[in-house]
């Protein structure tokens, strides 16, 4: 394999990284009078990555073609399509950052670039095929999560979410590493593809402690219960655009990798791994459901609801197979705008000081103070409770039917009963907002700055988990599938 | 010919009229009527062509592709059973609209009613028109949204809300349900089209996930058309406006789960399980409903109660499983739907005229709106199943089906009994509506004086009695060609021969029948004023679904709750335990299931000395651990213990360069810590009440030690597990043979670091640079806290004993502590500096190298500090850490370079032996110069560390009275400037 072919696989990550050095020094000099320049220049950044993106994508690309680095790193569909999702998120926490942090005088130059080395972390996470491309991807996105979730640090709410997250991080990161030692030790390589040909056969017992660690440290990432405590109290300490972030972007890379070892690396050895994600899946489904109810706090509402649906998600994940990994990458698909659209709205709301609001008394009577906002919220609410005719019906759809295909039927229906106690929830915000009276503390639209931003963005992703979304299955399914089979291609 | 593609725009045209309809000013009554109106008239007229071709006995497909993959194709069909139940949806729909339009008031935003309305409308008609499962599904759950909407649409109405809420629920929750039992259905057939279902019946019942794919269909089918144990919601509904009532509860709603049923009967059908399920949540639906609905004072409660007991009749005739039973199911359903649309009307004019719906407060009505009291005595009669109505022709039927049931003397001889009374019941309520309402005094104490409504809210009624009439007088002629359409597409070729006729001579269901309407006549007039003394219906007033449903959502809301107090905090230390516990649990999972077993290589024997050694580092690490919480120096000293038998251990196992090196770094780090470690706080002593800690306390703490020593266990077997395995073949076998041969060197670390692996040596002594240009600028505006800022207790010890004795100074003692240490650290100053050149220049062959190097040369810097205090060291020496830093980097880059100079790959090393005079051989190496970069630049990182942290002794401190006249002037520092 040619350097330059290894190069030119890895061009959205050399893009991304060279940027956000080149952004860093222009954030040192400049200071932080030039943050809305390095943003801009950041999303631009971002989307020359996704365009890079696309043609692997659309094209399907797999193979031995799409690996660089001797095996290091795969730029396969699979990772592309994740990795669409995850600049578009980070793009999205691009765009939301400026109304919130300028008025609490806290945007600094050095959040676009942050944001820009967590997705160059990302996007080595989704693309490793080796267990210390893995690490450095993994701990790359999270050291800049850290920061991220301290970012306001004037504020001790959010330097106690990046302080917790900072040390529960580095605990399961340290577990993560020592799966990944057991593995080589027992394997005797950090390749995914080697890996899968040592566990091939009969199970070594000391690749299933490998394995059993490796999955605790991704679980964590993924804030799969029962490793998922630090989720809501880093969701509301930090920055709600920076909530916003680590709902999305960095779920999609951890959930892409977890099914990358997975299936790679211990692909034939899918029973001794799949009852372990399936009580990942049940747990976090349970406990994201019932943990919901209890809040009071939307932004910890949001953080149970995005635990209960990596449970879900997990659902594609224990099928373990083509069409397990698409249904996935289906939901995964629906779940990045339809969380961002709710973070969004969120954001939306301040009260009279022109402070966030976040209470979930708060937003009784939203439809009548602020109408669009409220219809927006509305449908995310629909949609995650997977009620039609909101596209978060189909994700859920497509989940089941591979469980049922896969004829795990009791899989589908713990899920189904979980996700009535979740609409319940869901609904009792709809009905907060649409039924009750005003309660006086949210303000009417006004000229706040970088609404009109805020109000697209609310707006296209709104559209997306709208009925229209529908029109998009076709399209979504087949880059879904194509992606899933490139995944299984040398597995 | 009727184009199929119609089929597409009769299901778009109510979801048009929906958007349409909800852009309309908020007063537009009228024009929203309108819309509402013509869309429903256009739809039926659209519809109507097709029954040309569904009385053929053809079926209508239009399949649009589009997930193939998923087996996913738009379907839409139309055949005798969707025809007929479109026709109600759009017809009935059709009146609603009209009456909607003279019920609503002035003030309720209509545009909204009549969006909602359509839009639900056109989610009905997609059940109906569906010919793929998934699909129906799909419009089932928006049935329920779209309800939800309709009845919260006087969302001021506490109950209202509650009821739509409820509603929802408790239909999407069956709706879910249902999707996962198509879902298997698909799993059986292999297809979710409707066709190829309903032609694979044989294979869905004989298969073992039949069962189970049965129970989920039918949990959809009960919750959506009010079956016992889930028709709770129905009653609760009632809080929305009566055309909602009329609509939702006659035709369409609750009609969806009945459709479902029919349209699946061919497939379920047949089996006990379907007999048994089906017939008892009938059968006990048909007698809660009718029970309850006796006792009831709201108009609307009555038909309430009396449609979920139609409806089990309904389900109870299907689940009879006989062919003629689902002829009854079907007409009945038709015919249930036309009085039930008209009676729920009169209510709502009766509710709209007089003010109260209370039938205690009602009375002798019929004098002042006779056309709407002839109207729906004549409902209530076909509701009552008096002859000559549509409702006596079905009636009949089923008493007909229930004589015949299979099923032992037992439930032949009960279903006859029970389904008579279910009728006499019927009768009964039937009777009470019509009678307290319309006959008796006049009322006295009414909100309004009642009169007629306006002509056109009583057009509807009209037409739907009209049709009452006409089918109960002539069914064969009128209803007979599009029921027998419809009972062709369900049955087939089982379709029974039967006949539509009023009279079929003295048989013994006409028997039943008469005794119904006595019973029920004669029971209401003895009844009848306790009946109105009473609050709820007896026997089954215990058991009220809606307030058992509301309290388990409270009990779970309170338990989830509980849970979350109980499981969930918020503090770091529990869930780090948590974390650490899980841990060793998913540890031990693979343990208990696999078992323990180490490898096959021999193991050495283990050396008592090295043995001690060991106990001694573990003694200190865990030293170190404990005393981490009560004094830092003393942990920090334990640390360095530890690590000083790390080096040994390298000693031991023959890795001397290894050893030197981590010897090194070991001291760097103690020292710099140690220097950190002035400035940070002081720990408060723990105070407790009775001077020791609760046993809570010490519980805790046992349970973390007992953790910890879990966790390291664990980590310990599962590494010797490993370490007794075969390695696997590593790359360091490599390194060890190549090193000389290719790097010219025998310390094979050296030469990995320098030449084989030189550009990642390169990549972190760049970051070693910037971590230490990012410690200097943290710490360079760092101010220590003023707690800090005390002189240590020894110093003032000290002061205070120089200012009592004679002859001294205050600070005498502190100048001249360390004298001889600080003499001997000079004077040891060239020597070490010495040392770190011999190790850079044989760290080649041996034990040293640039790194070692440069460390040691640290250690000199520091001591001097350390000794001789900064301002007397930065006095003599010229530390100039940034240039240090600057010249490595360069350095080892220029060295890279100059391989490209000579036509190599860049850092590719140049290695020969040189004949020095007096010294003689010497080995030299490009590397040499690589590795000189590196001396410079660790050297400069930590003394550029070793700075910033030295410089905070000298700085003015933060928060202190300004100005304190012993504080020297800050020194210029490098790099600030």
């Amino acid at each position: 394999m040619d350097f330059s072919t290894s190069l030119a696989l890895i061009a959205p990550e050399l893009v991304l990284s060279l940027s956000g050095l080149v952004l860093l020094l222009v954030a040192a000099w400049a200071g932080d009078r030039s943050a809305r320049v390095v943003s801009v220049l950041a999303c631009v950044a971002l989307g020359a990555a996704f365009a890079l993106c696309i043609p692997v994508v659309s094209g399907g690309l797999a193979g031995p073609d799409r690996i660089a680095f001797d095996g290091q790193f795969r730029a396969d569909a699979f990772a592309s399509l994740a990795k669409l999702m995850i600049y578009a998120a980070s793009l999205a926490a691009l765009i939301l950052a400026p109304a919130f942090l300028e008025r609490i005088r806290s945007m600094r130059a050095e959040y676009p670039v942050l944001v820009l080395f967590s997705a160059v972390g990302m996007s080595i996470m989704v693309s490793a095929t080796d267990l210390l491309t893995l690490y450095i991807g993994l701990e790359m996105q999270s050291l800049a999560a850290y920061v991220l979730a301290s970012f306001v640090r004037d504020n001790t709410r959010s330097a106690e979410a990046g302080l917790k997250y900072f040390v529960l991080g580095s605990l399961a990161s340290g577990i993560l590493l020592f799966g990944m030692s057991l593995t080589y030790g027992f394997t005797g390589s950090t390749a995914f593809d080697a890996i899968g040909v040592a566990v091939s056969g009969e199970l070594n017992t000391g690749a299933l402690f490998g394995l059993v660690f490796v999955l605790a440290g991704l679980a964590f990432k993924i804030s799969a219960v029962p490793f998922h405590m630090w989720t809501p109290d880093v969701y509301e300490g930090a920055p709600t655009p920076v909530t916003a972030f680590f709902a999305s972007a960095p779920k999609v890379a951890a959930i892409a990798l977890l099914t990358r070892v997975l299936m790679e690396a211990f692909g034939g050895q899918v029973e001794a791994w799949r009852q372990i994600v399936v009580f990942l899946a049940l747990a976090s489904i349970v406990v994201g459901a019932l943990g919901a109810i209890g809040q009071d706090n939307v932004k910890r509402l949001l953080a149970y609801s995005s635990i209960n649906n990596v449970g879900f998600i997990l659902i594609g994940v224990a099928v373990a197979s083509t069409q397990g990994v698409s249904a996935m990458l289906v939901y995964l698909a629906i779940y990045v705008p339809m969380t961002i659209a709710g973070f969004v709205a969120v954001l939306m709301l301040r009260d009279g000081a022109g402070d966030p609001v976040e209470r979930i008394a708060d937003l009784s009577g939203l439809s009548r103070v602020r109408p669009a906002v409220a219809w927006c919220l509305m449908i995310v609410m629909f949609s995650l409770a997977g009620i039609p005719p909101m596209f978060g019906f189909w994700g859920k759809f497509v989940v089941f039917q591979a469980a049922v295909q896969a004829d795990m039927v009791v899989l589908a229906a713990i899920g189904i009963a979980a996700s009535v106690i979740g609409a319940f929830y869901y609904l009792k915000i709809v009905k907060v907002m649409f039924m009750d009276e005003p309660a006086g503390v949210i303000e009417p639209a006004g000229g706040q700055p970088g609404n009109a931003s805020l109000g697209a963005l609310l707006a296209i992703c709104t559209l997306m988990i709208s009925p229209f979304g529908f029109l998009a299955t076709g399209w979504l399914g087949a880059l879904a599938d194509r992606a899933a089979a490139s995944l299984l291609l040398l597995a | 010919m009727t184009d199929s593609r119609i089929l597409l725009l009769v299901l778009a045209l109510p979801f048009f009229g929906s958007l349409l309809s909800a852009l309309l000013p908020r007063t537009a009554r009228t024009a929203a009527g309108l819309v509402a109106g013509s869309v429903a008239v256009l739809a039926t007229a659209l519809l109507i062509p097709f029954y040309a071709p569904v009385a053929r006995g053809e079926i209508v497909r239009l399949e649009i592709g589009w997930l193939p993959t998923l087996g996913l194709d738009l379907v839409f069909r139309v055949d005798g059973l969707a025809w007929l139940f479109a026709m109600m949806v759009l017809v009935i729909g059709a009146l609603v609209v009209l009456y909607t339009r003279y019920y609503m008031a002035r003030e309720d935003p209509v545009p909204r009613f009549f969006s909602y309305l359509l839009a639900f409308m056109g989610s009905m008609l997609g059940i109906v028109l569906s010919g793929n499962l998934v699909q129906l599904a799909f419009f089932w759950e928006m049935t329920s949204l779209f309800s939800f909407l309709l009845i919260g649409y006087w969302y001021g109405n506490r109950a209202a809300r509650d009821g739509a809420r409820m509603a929802l629920i408790v239909t999407a929750t069956g709706g879910l349900c249902l999707l996962v039992g198509v879902l298997l259905i698909g799993r059986i057939v292999g297809s979710y089209d409707l066709d190829v279902v309903l032609a694979s019946g044989g294979t869905i019942r004989s298969s073992p996930l039949y069962l189970p794919a049965l129970i989920l269909v039918l949990l959809g089918a009960f919750t959506k058309s009010a079956q016992f144990p889930f028709h709770f919601w129905l009653p609760h509904a009632m809080a929305a406006p009566t055309p909602v009532s009329a609509y939702l509860h006659s035709a369409t709603m609750v009609k969806a789960g009945i459709f479902l049923m029919i349209r699946l009967w061919p497939i379920f059908a047949g089996t006990d399980a379907w007999y048994f399920i089906v017939s008892f949540a009938g059968l006990a639906t048909l007698l809660v409903g009718a029970w309850a609905a006796i006792f009831q004072h709201d108009l609307k409660g009555l038909l309430a109660y009396s449609t979920i007991s139609h409806l089990g009749l309904i389900t109870l005739l299907l689940g009879l499983s006989s062919p003629l039973a689902a002829v009854a199911a079907i007409f009945h359903t038709v015919n249930h739907a036309t009085f039930k649309a008209s009676l729920f009307m009169a209510a709502g004019i009766i509710d709209h005229e007089s003010g109260t719906r209370d039938m205690r407060r009602l009375s002798g009505l019929a004098r002042f709106m006779p056309f709407t009291a002839t109207l729906a005595m004549v409902a209530a009669a076909a509701m009552a199943g008096v002859p000559l109505l549509n409702g006596f022709i079905s009636k009949e039927m089923f008493l007909a089906e229930a004589l015949d049931a299979r099923g032992g003397p037992v439930i032949g001889f009960a279903l006859p009994v029970l389904a008579t009374l279910g009728a006499a019941f019927s009768v009964l309520y039937s009777l009470r509506f019509i009678h307290q309402t319309f006959f008796g005094p006049p009322p006295t104490d009414l909100p309004k004086v009642p009169h007629e409504p306006p002509g056109w809210m009583r057009r509807p009624i009209e037409i739907l009695v009209i049709a009452c009439l006409v089918v109960g007088i002539v069914p064969a002629a009128t209803i007979g060609p599009v029921l027998q359409s419809a009972v062709r597409s369900v049955l087939g070729a089982q379709t029974p021969t039967y006949s539509l006729a009023i009279w079929h001579g003295f048989s013994a269901p006409l028997l039943l029948s008469m005794i119904a309407l006595a019973t029920g006549t004669l029971a209401y007039f003895r009844f009848r004023d306790a009946l109105n003394r009473r609050a709820g219906p007896p026997v089954i007033a215990r058991f009220k679904g809606g307030r058992m449903f509301e309290r388990v959502l409270a009990d779970i809301v309170r338990r989830a709750r509980s849970l979350e107090g109980l499981f969930g905090t918020r503090r770091l230390q529990p869930q780090l335990r948590l974390l650490v516990c899980l841990a060793c649990l998913a540890g031990l999972l693979p343990f208990l299931q696999l078992g323990y077993a180490t490898g096959g290589l021999p193991v050495t024997p283990l050396d008592p000395a090295f043995a001690v050694i060991w106990i001694v580092g573990g003694i200190c690490a865990v030293g170190a651990a404990q005393q981490a919480k009560y004094h830092r120096l003393a942990s920090l000293v334990l640390m360095a213990g530890a690590g000083l038998v790390a080096c040994i251990s390298f000693v031991w196992l023959s890795a001397p360069d290894l050893a030197l090196t981590q010897l090194l770094v070991e001291t760097v780090t103690t020292v710099l810590l140690l220097l950190g470690l002035r400035w940070l706080p002081k720990r408060q002593p723990e105070v407790w009440p009775d001077d020791r800690p609760p046993a809570r306390v010490v519980f805790r703490r046992s349970a973390d030690l007992g953790i910890a020593i879990a966790a390291g266990l664990g980590a310990a077997l599962l590494a010797y597990a490993m370490l007794t395995r075969p390695l696997p073949d590593t790359i360091s076998r490599y390194f060890m043979e190549q090193a000389y041969p290719q790097g010219g060197g025998r310390n094979v670390v050296n030469v990995i670091l320098v030449d084989f692996r030189a550009f990642d040596t390169l990549g972190e002594i760049a970051v070693l640079a910037i971590v230490a240009l990012t410690i200097f600028s943290l710490l360079r505006r760092f101010r220590p806290a003023s707690e800090s800022i005390e002189p240590p207790v020894q110093q003032r010890m000290q002061d205070a004993a120089d200012l009592h004795a004679g002859g001294r100074r205050v600070g005498d003692t502190k100048k001249d502590y360390l004298l001889v240490p600080r003499i001997i650290m000079e004077w040891l100053f060239p020597v070490i500096f010495v040392f770190a050149i011999y190790l850079l220049v044989r760290g080649h062959d041996l034990p040293g190298g640039g790194f070692a190097a440069g460390v040691a040369m640290s250690i000199a810097i520091m001591l001097q500090y350390m000794a001789g205090g900064t301002r007397v060291v930065e006095s003599r020496l010229r530390i100039r850490p940034l240039r240090w830093i600057g010249a490595g980097l360069l350095l080892a880059v220029v060295t890279g370079v100059g391989a490209l100079a000579f036509g190599y790959p860049f850092l590719t090393s140049w290695f020969r032996y040189l004949e020095l005079p007096v010294i003689g051989k010497v080995p030299f190496g490009t590397a040499l110069f690589f590795d000189l970069g590196v001396f410079l630049l660790v050297v400069g990182a930590t003394a550029l560390m070793l700075v910033a942290i030295a410089h905070q002794s000298i700085r003015t401190p933060r928060a202190r009275t300004p100005a304190r006249p012993d504080v020297p002037p800050v020194i210029r520092e490098e790099g600030e400037d």
